[in-house]
């Protein structure tokens, strides 16, 4: 028998716990209801440089259905006991199926896992957050429906309505989600249900087509937040080109970032590279195939000139552009010309398609998988690079401009390298925004490289605020010094709004650093 | 028609179905009709192998290490808790499995068809 002493939701008496944990079972089957510390291993498991013992549920739950998720939020309410929401609980890096502080119970929604409708006329889907892509993809093929979905790289073992809800991006032309999400339903706080959009209108068929139904537009308010408990949500499906071109163009010199984002800009923005572009530093794209140690053994961060050998060796550019072309063969050659002829332009760039890039030693295959919607882990393969588990994704936004590419990539190189960590970058170019995204890869067996890790991560956070840069998303040890760096009046009404739908501050306490 | 409901659904209990008839009282008008549930699926062995594991482990993919080799049965029990282990609890850049997205049922039968090396043809064609 385990002499660990019980963990309780913060505030609330064992009593109460137990009250409440019968009620859960009430409206579950017992077996739903997860309280065993064996059942809650896996929701335990962080990447982030935080202390475990922070991130230990009391409980985990496991509905079925909107209307038990409804009566659960009752329960809480009724014993303040406070709950995590997770859906397909991938998010790896951010906190994974963590709760955010220790205590909470994880609402669990995976086996919540219906896809109500796919519509191949207008090319929508209306699923519920246990839906994996991998789960909807396989449905879209076994109907032949010519319909592609656009996942982020863990694709398979993730979710459309947990990545959309926490803004995530993948890279077709579809890949910010938030911006191909249509009509949510949501539970609140008090168990209430609520359909935004159209979704209000009884019989509407345009819930899934017509984002902003009337009045003020919520769906907003239910991302990266802790307002309510999205049960359903809408998404658009993008219809399969005729044909399809992904294309990769190196650039050797680590200045020439700045000549590729203004060169890509105007392509991006008149939507002659429609999708999600990424530009990939080379320590990205070999490390999601190389390991560090066959190029440099140092526990510092690796020198360039191990990053040059690992350029001649690996055939990999210092920047590398995975960018697609879709539409008619007869658009893409005209597209293609107009890529072609931008980039051709300086003499620097390495422009390639087809066999010529698959033979390029980086990400080429799993990029061109995941720029046409296909189930890919790859980039898993960056967790072998340095070894020990350790990630955290710093991903300050920024415009595509190449004096702020080139501003942020010294920035960050810098602060890295004050901490002995590599900078494992690329930049997503969205419509006219960038994510600069950094996996702040580390050895999390390692205590001092944790508390480096950590701290370099605070200070990156800091000094890119100090420059006017501030972050897309961010993990759960770290969501309450983004908040700040975000101003206080934003903060007020984020906390306003939290007060008004849930006084009780029941639903996932500190998400985004949002409390009542 | 081509729009289209589906559900992998688990087992609803009729004590469940009867408290489910009786919050319905509390929905809002439209809700989306529950589909009749039906008995719920362990999926096949071969086929949360190619949902899941087959991504990494794979051989043509090789971001985590073969699985896929038979062991001989005096390994089986030290092999099998080993895999158990891994998933639910994780390991280095492995992320964890929970019983919603592996049930205990399937996590079973994947480490029998593992330990035999059932996907062992398949890996290689991979
Ligand atoms: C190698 C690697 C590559 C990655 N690449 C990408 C990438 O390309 N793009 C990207 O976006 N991410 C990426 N990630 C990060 C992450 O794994 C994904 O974003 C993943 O999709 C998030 O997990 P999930 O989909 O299971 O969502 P979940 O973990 O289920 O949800 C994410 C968060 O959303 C909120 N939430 C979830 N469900 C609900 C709900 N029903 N109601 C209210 N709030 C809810 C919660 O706060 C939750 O923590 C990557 C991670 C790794 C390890």
């Amino acid at each position: 028998m385990s002499t660990a002493p019980r963990i309780l939701p913060k505030g609330v008496a064992e009593a109460d716990f137990d009250t409440a944990l019968g009620r859960f079972r009430e409206i579950l089957d017992a077996d739903s209801v997860l309280t065993e510390s064996d059942q809650l291993a896996p929701y335990t498991k962080i990447m982030m440089a935080g202390d475990d013992a922070d991130y230990i549920p009391s409980g985990a739950l496991l509905p079925t259905t909107a209307e038990q998720v409804q009566e659960i939020a009752r329960t809480c309410n009724e014993f303040k006991v406070p709950i995590w929401t997770i859906s397909t609980g991938k998010n790896l890096g951010y906190g994974s199926a963590a709760p955010g502080e220790t205590g909470q119970v994880i609402l669990d929604l995976h086996r919540m896992n219906r896809i109500i409708n796919v519509n191949p006329d207008v090319c929508t889907a209306l699923i519920e957050p246990g839906v994996t892509y991998q789960q909807l993809y396989d449905y879209i093929q076994e109907k032949g429906y010519k319909l592609w979905l656009d996942p982020p790289a863990p694709s398979a073992i993730a979710g459309p309505v947990g990545n959309t809800l926490d803004r995530g991006v993948g890279y077709t032309p579809y890949g910010e989600h938030f911006m191909f999400q249509c009509g949510m339903e949501v539970v609140l706080a008090n168990g209430e249900m609520v359909r935004t959009g159209m979704g209000g209108i009884e019989n509407s068929s345009s819930w899934q087509v017509f984002k902003w139904g009337y009045g003020p537009y919520i769906d907003g308010l239910f991302t990266q937040s802790n307002y309510g408990i999205v049960t359903k949500m809408g998404l658009w499906l993008m219809p399969e080109p005729p044909a399809y071109r992904p294309f990769l163009i190196q650039y050797q010199d680590p200045e020439d970032i700045e000549e590729i984002v203004e060169v890509l800009r105007p392509l991006r923005i008149s939507q002659i590279i429609p999708n999600a572009v990424v530009i990939v530093h080379t320590l990205w794209d070999a490390g999601t195939h190389v390991v560090r140690k066959d190029y440099y053994d140092g526990t510092d961060s690796i020198p360039r000139e191990a990053i040059e050998r690992i350029k001649r060796d690996e055939g990999i550019g210092e920047w590398n552009v995975y960018a697609a072309l879709y539409g008619t063969p007869e658009q893409i050659e005209v597209n293609w010309n107009i890529v072609e002829q931008a980039f051709s332009k300086s003499g620097k760039a390495k422009i390639m398609y087809g066999e010529e890039a698959e033979k390029r030693g980086g990400g080429f295959e799993y990029r061109s998988a995941l720029m046409k919607g296909d189930m890919n882990l790859q980039e898993f393969g960056l967790y072998n690079w340095r070894g020990g588990g350790g990630s955290m994704w710093f991903a300050p936004v920024s415009q595509a401009k190449g004096s702020e590419t080139k501003d942020q990539t010294a920035l960050a190189q810098q602060i890295l390298g004050k901490y002995g960590f590599d900078y494992v970058a690329e930049y997503i170019v969205g419509w006219r925004d960038m994510h600069h995204v950094i996996d702040l890869l580390y050895n999390r067996q390692d205590p001092d490289e944790t508390q480096r890790a950590y701290d370099c991560f605070a200070e990156l956070i800091d000094e890119f605020a100090k420059r006017g840069y501030g972050l897309y998303r961010t993990n759960t040890e770290f969501m309450e010094q983004v908040a700040g760096t975000f101003g206080e009046p934003l903060r007020n009404v984020h906390t306003a709004l939290k007060n008004a739908l849930d006084p009780n501050g029941i639903l996932s306490p500190g998400k985004s650093g949002i409390r009542q | 028609m081509q729009n289209t409901t589906i559900g992998p659904l688990r087992l609803l209990s009729n004590t469940r179905l009867k408290s489910l008839a009786l919050l319905g009282g509390l929905l809002l008008p439209m809700v989306v009709s529950v589909p009749n549930a039906v008995a719920s699926e362990a999926r096949e062995p071969a086929e949360v192998y190619r949902q899941i594991c087959a991504h990494c482990h794979a051989l043509d993919k090789a971001v985590g290490p073969e699985i896929t080799m038979a062991f001989p049965e005096t390994a089986h029990e030290a092999w099998g808790n080993y895999i158990r282990t891994t998933v639910r609890n994780g390991r280095g850049a492995m992320p964890s499995f929970r019983e919603a997205k592996v049930s205990d049922e399937e996590l079973d039968a994947l480490i029998q068809a593992l330990m035999y090396g059932e996907f062992a043809d398949t890996a290689e064609e991979e």
